[in-house]
């Protein structure tokens, strides 16, 4: 099921090349009048295929103009960006994106706000409602298909958002602080559901976030940015003894508390 | 919480923090105890008008001049029950009806179409504003003379002059609405693949539509005002003209009268344009 939107992409340059990689990149804006002010100072990463990598920083560290320049809406001033080990022209194909806000069309039900990406990649009427139905149970919103945004809580609406950001089966997820509106339950839940989601299916996943104890509990790798301008303070590989889907069991591990001290203090949090 | 496997995650907070029913609760606990309190509220407006009438009637009574000067609530009454009679009640609404309703639905057509436009070319739009502001700030009032010359006395001039009244009001809501658009909808979009056609397609006409469809209720008063500003100008029917009319034979019970049926055709036409918002806006839980 996997990528059958993307098929021009030539297969043997995917298996070899990390689906994204960071090299370098800066970003300075120039204030009116003023001198340019630099928000990011050279960033280089790799999120290799079927990895989850998070990355946290302090707040007002430049982590949504680093999510924007990874996904092409915004061009980097220095440095580039490599997609499948090619320089990206624009937003590449295979992307997923997600934001804090749910973004959903007020004036689309649930399913159609699902079908919104496929409507865009011109799949035919009947395969578009089966799958965003299919997704939609799967996220367990099978009898909501047909509310209006308005009629959904807000753990509701992120999951529909979910589901339309997965529905065209992107390869690499790219996610900006998707659940942090959310309580805590509702969070947990989703959380899990999207860990499990993107394992499945061997898909690649960057969430940057503020929240430690959610990049922790969720990634391979988590990547700790420094205040502006902000680049890379510090690398964990994550490693808990638990399956990770679990995330209530994996956040009561010593293994886990140690990982969140640790970032704890290299976030500098003033 | 374990999960069995992959697929068909279930979820425990979809049962539990489904929003439907507290806004069911709210809805009825909001509605119950207005219900009370509605009953007296219109009751306490039947008597304001009813006292409102009887005091005017009563000093007209006592003093003809006044009656004539004035009017008196018999008087308009009997001038009612004639129009009835003679049929032109019903002729003079089903005109003015029709003059307002076209000119409305042509103004926001058109208005709607130029305003979305103007978002698809940023250049357009930039030589285009002060026109359209210059247009804006014209009382439509005063453009009636060019209007009876250019489209004469018939039904195209109330046409044109509703039409006029919506037009620019409805071109400013839509073109606003097309550029108030969340920026991080736009960049969602075309994170999903959407090119600058999609994007106008998929989210700038249905965002924009929705502020043009919300502000209905206020152009169908708009192109009643130029119907009947039309009318007065030049005409041989409609409400416009009967009140025109009245006004200078001097009938003031008869001006009062037309001016009663206009107030029921103004409500009305919102009446029918609320019923259409609903329609058309079924996700505006706050309009159900």
């Amino acid at each position: 099921m996997s990528a059958t939107i993307d098929t021009a992409a030539p297969q043997p340059a995917r298996r070899q090349e990390p689906p994204v990689q960071a090299c370098g990149i800066g970003k300075s804006f120039s204030a009116t009048g003023g001198a340019a002010t630099e928000i990011i100072r050279s960033i280089s990463f790799s999120l290799a295929r079927g990895e989850i990598v998070s990355i946290v920083g302090p707040s007002g560290c430049g982590k949504t103009t680093l999510l924007n320049m990874l996904c092409g809406l915004l061009e980097p001033s220095s440095g580039g960006i490599l997609w499948h080990g090619r320089e990206i022209d624009g937003v590449p194909r295979g992307l997923g994106y997600m934001l804090q806000k749910d973004l959903l069309l007020p004036w689309r039900t649930a399913l159609q706000n699902v079908m919104l990406g496929l409507r865009i990649a011109r799949v035919p009427a009947r395969e578009r409602e089966e799958r965003a139905r299919a997704w939609l149970a799967r996220l367990g919103l099978a009898d909501f298909a047909g509310y209006y945004p308005s009629a959904l809580s807000g753990g509701m609406r992120q999951r529909v958002a979910l589901a339309r950001t997965l529905a065209p089966d992107p390869e690499v997820l790219l996610l900006d602080e998707p659940f942090s509106a959310l309580d805590f339950q509702s969070k947990i839940l989703i959380e899990r559901d999207t860990v499990s989601l993107v394992r499945e299916e061997h898909r690649s996943l960057l969430l940057i976030t503020h929240d430690v104890e959610e990049a922790v509990g969720m990634s391979d790798r988590v990547l700790v940015l420094s205040h502006r301008p902000c680049s890379i303070v510090a690398e964990h590989s994550i490693r808990l003894p638990v399956p990770r889907t679990e995330m209530i069991a994996a956040r009561e591990t010593r293994e886990f508390a140690q990982h969140v001290r640790a970032i704890w203090t290299e976030l500098d949090i003033r | 919480m374990s999960v069995p496997s992959g697929q068909n995650l279930t979820s425990a907070d979809t049962a539990a923090s489904l929003a439907a029913p507290t806004r069911r609760v709210a809805a009825t606990q909001r509605g119950a105890r207005p219900r009370h309190e509605w009953a007296t509220v219109l009751a306490s407006q039947l008597i304001l008008v009813g006292l409102l009438l009887g005091l005017w009637e009563l000093a007209t009574r006592s003093e003809p001049a006044r009656a004539f000067l004035y009017g008196s609530p018999s008087a308009i009454l009997t001038n009612l029950v004639r129009t009835v009679r003679d049929g032109s009640l019903w002729q003079d609404t089903a005109l003015t009806g029709s003059e307002t309703l076209a000119g409305f639905v042509l103004g926001n057509v058109l208005g709607a179409a130029i305003g979305l436009a103007l978002w698809y070319s940023r250049f357009a739009s930039r030589v285009l504003q002060p026109f359209i502001l210059a247009l804006g700030s014209i009382p439509i009032v005063a453009l009636a003379p060019i209007v009876i010359i250019w489209f004469g006395t018939g039904f195209a001039s109330k046409l044109a002059m509703a039409t006029l009244s919506v037009v620019v009001v409805a071109l400013v809501i839509a073109y606003k609405g097309a550029m108030g658009v969340d920026p991080d909808q736009i960049n969602l979009m075309r994170a999903l693949g959407a090119g600058k056609h999609q994007i106008f397609l998929h989210l700038v006409v249905p965002a924009s539509l929705t502020d043009i469809f919300a502000g209905l209720k206020l152009t169908v008063g708009f192109a009643l005002v130029g119907a009947i500003v039309g009318e007065f100008m030049s005409s041989a029917a409609g409400l416009g003209h009967a009140i025109f009319k009245a006004g200078s034979l001097y009938i003031i019970s008869r001006v009062f009268a037309e001016l009663a049926v206009t107030i029921l055709l103004a409500l009305l036409l919102s009446a029918i344009v609320s019923r259409v918002e609903r329609w058309l806006l079924p996700w505006r839980h706050d309009l159900q």
